[in-house]
């Protein structure tokens, strides 16, 4: 192999670094071997790099190669979906290392550690990931300067400051690229993040689910209202509607247990003011979307079904975004068809004796529904019943029996529940809503923050004439939950977050953390509304706010007149010593010196030498004599003096220049 | 001289990197992926700036070239030049070399060199600081016998990212002169009686008074002929003259059973022989007759006398 073709030691170790802080972001997504498998190259890299072990050979290569994929498929049961192949990616990645020898193999590494960096995209786009990819592309561009660098200083920094120059030149014209290039849908169906747990609510509830997702700190999503944020208290974000009760389970109605007439909703007249707010959904690998009621989108693709929730026919994958408006006081659904009304008071056939017992007992006191339904909380609140983040667990069957007469201690969905069997054992409809309840408003830009523990079950009542009401049994076990969170309701028990010790959250009493906090996350919803959540209605929004009209031709002009611009200004960042080359010195003064006697009337002749010359003009102006043969000496001196840097040179040119102008006046 | 001509191509290396551009584009066109974008196009950029940057490392170079080693036939010629960069861009990892002669035709080999670098003979990598200059020699194998001009020089240079190829090629006014491949032959007796022994050669030593001269600047003051400025005549030297003895003549007509590349050959052989000897010799060819002497200067006049023999000169060579 040619000398000039191998790997310099200084960009063997960079790729080294490079690589190391690629795995970083992926490592508590991929199987443990994976890390296994890097270290192993490295150690191994480090040992041929001494000079104590030998590159693998081609079988071991292929060997290695297979046992990776095998290994993948063991993990992840198969090898198509994006986390396999993140896995194969860095994997494959690996073991490059121990078979990189020439600047080829480098460039390969490299460019794969570009896409690997893009892959880490996939799950998440925050603010954070984002500046530590930047960071990584960064070095593995110097990492490929540094290929074409000499071998030899190991702690040669200049390949550093090379990309990152070229980085920040390439800035700017990747900006009017984001910006201007068409957001198109996807070009064909690509593997989803099939091994990506779902968060959130799902569309399944059994009694535990929602306390357990109350130990997640996460963002759920972020709105922000136009006018007036409403009442805490009053934020019911609805996300799914349970109807149906199966083996102890809510579930939402499938879309083919749905009579086609009644697939999707009417609108309805609304009623008040509405409410208008954007809100940004943190990927959940689901359908629905969250919004108070009753809830109009305007963005296009979004269902309203005939329960009236919102609805994606496209899992959420990424961050999205959502224009809704509400009118929380229009009447939902004031005629129940014979279907829907069969389906919202259907209950398994023999369950929970007691409680549609203890039901009969108090309907049968009650005059109307609406009597009945505060009878119904009523006893939840006289009775001894604790609202806790850590119920007991209940068996499988009767487990509302359990609840409303043995345990007595639950959390929202265990209220959520008995009170639908309650109201379904009297023949009234009802069902569970699931969603999130209030949120965190934060002071610096005025948004409502929802975490996962904001989340939140609660009942729906058809009242006749009323339509589907909103009853909340937990409001009646503990009010705080309601009025100040969960945090507070909790707070006795010392619960809340119990899992998550380092979490920020739980610092909130401390005015400094909560500030930097709530300050980042402004930040967070800045970024995700301008740049992650840059979709095509965004980009029509801006692009006529800049270019007046768009039109391609216009979008063409400014892509040119941002590229000429830039790379004017990079050309004159990169020539601006290159471009002071001129003709030596001497060549260009002698010039100079006999335009400037020529002038005075001493025409040159031909074959004359500079020498020659001076004398001549020594003949015609002799008090001039001393000036003249020192301005020759100096122009041989320009000759002859030892090779001059460039700034030496522009320093004898100026001061042959002066003494030239000097004469042509003097003389 | 400086370089009027800087062309510059994406290399392999480049054209792979836009298929992974492309791929990457694709990714984030299928998965919605802002950053992706971000990311796809932050690297298009930075291969559109690395246009300029692959550019400027070429550009602002100096190659001047300085003289070039003489050679025999076969061997290979040192050949010097001085690298000088100015301005504040420094020149690194340039390729210096001449490529391969290629025989095929010129579109089809303008074309290749389009798409990959001709391979080079004599191929060396040089960096070089801003504002300085740095000598270099590349060692190329000389053809035959005369003048060997080396062809136009290539520089080339993908650095900083591998991804463009910028390369020149200068035509430099330099060529090496090239002595005839020696051959081991009989050592040629002294011929035709015009080399006999006793031969005395003026001026060269010091060995017996052959006469008076005039005075020369540089004269040795002992041999001046003090008695005759003394006399009042003008300042003159006494002359010596030494016996040559083993004076020998390398004649053309010595080696008359060989063709005349291989006469030539073998009139090398000897040179370089009596040369290491330090034996005198004079040299006689058709159209050219060297004295006796002994030296290195000598010895290099008749190699250039034999390695130009039968080439029209049109101008002097060094």
């Amino acid at each position: 192999m040619k000398q000039a073709q191998q790997l310099p030691r200084p960009a063997l170790l960079w790729i080294i670094v490079a690589q190391a802080l690629l795995l970083l972001p992926h490592l508590p997504r991929l199987p443990l071997w994976v890390a296994g498998v890097y270290l192993l190259a490295f150690a191994w890299r480090v040992q041929a790099f001494r000079g104590r072990m030998e590159l693998p050979g081609r079988w071991l290569k292929v060997v290695l190669a297979l046992a990776a994929i095998a290994g993948i498929v063991l993990s992840f049961g198969s090898l198509f979906g994006v986390e396999p192949m993140v896995a194969f990616l860095l994997t494959a990645f690996a073991l490059k290392l121990t078979e990189m020898r020439s600047r080829k193999d480098a460039y390969v590494v490299i460019f794969l550690g570009y896409f690997v960096c893009l892959t880490e995209f996939l799950f998440s786009q925050d603010l954070l990931i984002v500046v530590y990819s930047l960071l990584l592309v960064w070095v593995l561009t110097t990492a490929l300067v540094a290929v074409h660098r000499p071998a030899g200083r190991l702690r040669d920094l200049r390949p550093l400051r090379k990309a990152g120059v070229m980085l920040l030149q390439a800035v700017p014209l990747m900006l009017v690229l984001f910006f201007l290039f068409p957001r198109i849908g996807p070009l064909w169906s690509v593997p989803i993040k099939s091994h990506t747990a779902q968060t959130g609510m799902s569309d399944r509830l059994r009694p535990g689910d929602v306390s357990r997702l109350s130990q997640s700190t996460e963002v759920a999503f972020r709105a922000q209202f136009d006018g007036e944020i409403p009442a805490v208290s009053q934020l019911y974000w609805r996300g799914m509607v349970l109807s149906s009760l199966e083996d102890s389970t809510w579930r939402s109605l499938r879309y083919f247990e749905i009579p086609a007439q009644e697939r999707r909703a009417p609108r309805l007249d609304t009623e008040g003011d509405p409410l208008r707010y954007s809100i940004i959904m943190a990927p959940t690998q689901q359908n629905w979307l969250f919004a108070l009621r009753y809830a109009q989108t305007a963005r296009p693709g979004v269902m309203e079904l005939n329960d009236y929730r919102l609805y994606s026919p496209a899992i959420i994958e990424n961050e999205y975004r959502y224009e809704v408006q509400s009118w929380p006081d229009t009447p939902i659904e004031k005629e129940l068809s014979p279907w829907r009304r069969g389906v919202e008071t259907s209950l398994p056939a023999v369950d929970n004796p007691r409680t549609r017992a203890l039901a009969g007992r108090l309907y049968e006191t009650t005059d109307t529904p609406r009597e009945f339904v505060a009878a119904v909380l009523d006893y939840f609140s006289n009775e001894s019943f604790f609202y806790t983040l850590q119920p007991p667990l209940l068996g499988d069957t009767d487990m509302m029996d359990q609840f409303v007469f043995d345990s007595r201690r639950g959390f929202c969905e265990h209220y959520a529940y008995a009170f639908a069997v309650m109201m379904r054992s009297a023949g009234i409809p009802a069902r569970i809503v699931g969603g999130y309840l209030g949120g965190e408003i934060n002071p610096v830009n005025r948004t409502v923050i929802v975490h996962q523990f904001d989340a939140h079950a609660w009942n729906e009542v058809w009242l006749e004439g009323e339509g589907w009401v909103r009853v909340d049994p937990t409001a009646a076990v503990s009010p705080d939950r309601i009025l100040y969170g969960l945090e507070r309701a909790v707070a006795a028990e010392g619960s809340f977050l119990s899992d998550s010790p380092l979490s920020p959250l739980r610092y909130r009493g401390i005015g400094w953390i909560n500030s930097m906090r709530l300050r980042y996350d402004a930040l967070t919803y800045r970024w995700q509304s301008w740049v992650t959540g840059f979709d095509g209605q965004a980009q029509f929004d801006l692009l006529r706010g800049v270019l007046g009209e768009i039109s391609v031709s216009r979008s063409l002009g400014l892509l040119l007149g941002a590229g000429v611009l830039t790379m004017g200004i990079v050309s004159l960042f990169l020539f601006r010593g290159a471009r002071a080359r001129r003709r030596p010195v001497f060549e260009e003064e002698l010039l100079r010196f006999q335009r400037a006697l020529w002038r005075r009337g001493l025409a040159p002749i031909a074959g004359e030498t500079p020498g020659q010359l001076t004398e001549r003009a020594v003949l015609r102006w002799p008090q001039q004599a001393e000036t003249l043969r020192a301005l020759y000496r100096a122009l041989e001196r320009s000759v002859y003096a030892p090779l001059p840097t460039s700034q030496d040179g522009n320093r004898l040119r100026r001061e042959l220049r002066k003494r030239i102008r000097g004469i042509q006046f003097s003389l | 001289m400086r370089q009027r001509q800087i062309f510059i191509f994406p290399s392999r290396t480049g054209f792979f990197f836009a298929l992974c551009l492309l791929v990457m584009l694709i990714a984030a066109i299928n998965y919605q992926n802002n950053m992706s974008y971000a990311l796809t196009f932050l690297l298009a950029n930075l291969f559109v700036v690395a246009v300029l940057h692959t550019y400027a490392n070429l550009s602002g170079l100096t190659v001047t070239a300085l003289n070039a080693d003489d050679a025999f036939a076969g061997q290979r010629s040192g050949f010097h030049f001085r690298f000088s960069s100015g301005g504040k861009q420094g020149h690194h990892a340039l390729l210096v070399g001449w490529p391969q002669p290629k025989k095929s035709g010129r579109g089809r080999r303008l074309l290749a060199g389009l798409f990959s670098s001709p391979t080079m003979l004599a191929e060396e990598e040089i960096e070089l600081e801003p504002d300085t200059s740095r000598d270099l020699v590349l060692h190329l194998p000389v053809g035959s016998r005369g003048w060997y001009e080396p062809g136009r020089l290539r520089i080339e240079s993908t650095y900083p990212l591998g991804l463009l190829r910028c390369w020149t090629a200068v035509a430099l006014d330099q060529r090496a002169l090239v002595y005839p491949a020696p051959l081991v032959s009989p050592e040629p007796t002294s011929g035709a009686g015009d080399a006999q022994d006793g031969r005395w050669l003026a001026g060269a030593g010091d060995d017996e008074f052959s006469g008076i001269r005039d005075y020369r600047a540089g004269d040795n003051p002992r041999r001046v002929y003090w008695k005759g400025l003394a006399r009042g005549q003008t300042l003159q030297t006494k002359d010596y003259a030494t016996a040559v003895a083993d004076a020998r003549w390398l004649d053309w007509e010595q080696f008359s059973g060989l063709e005349q590349e291989r006469r030539l050959a073998a009139l090398c052989y000897w040179v370089i022989d009596y040369h290491r000897r330090e034996l005198e010799f004079g040299l006689r060819i058709p159209g050219t007759e060297l004295a006796p002497a002994t030296g290195d200067r000598h010895r290099d006049r008749a190699l250039r006398a034999l390695a130009l023999f039968g080439i029209p000169q049109e101008e002097d060579g060094q």
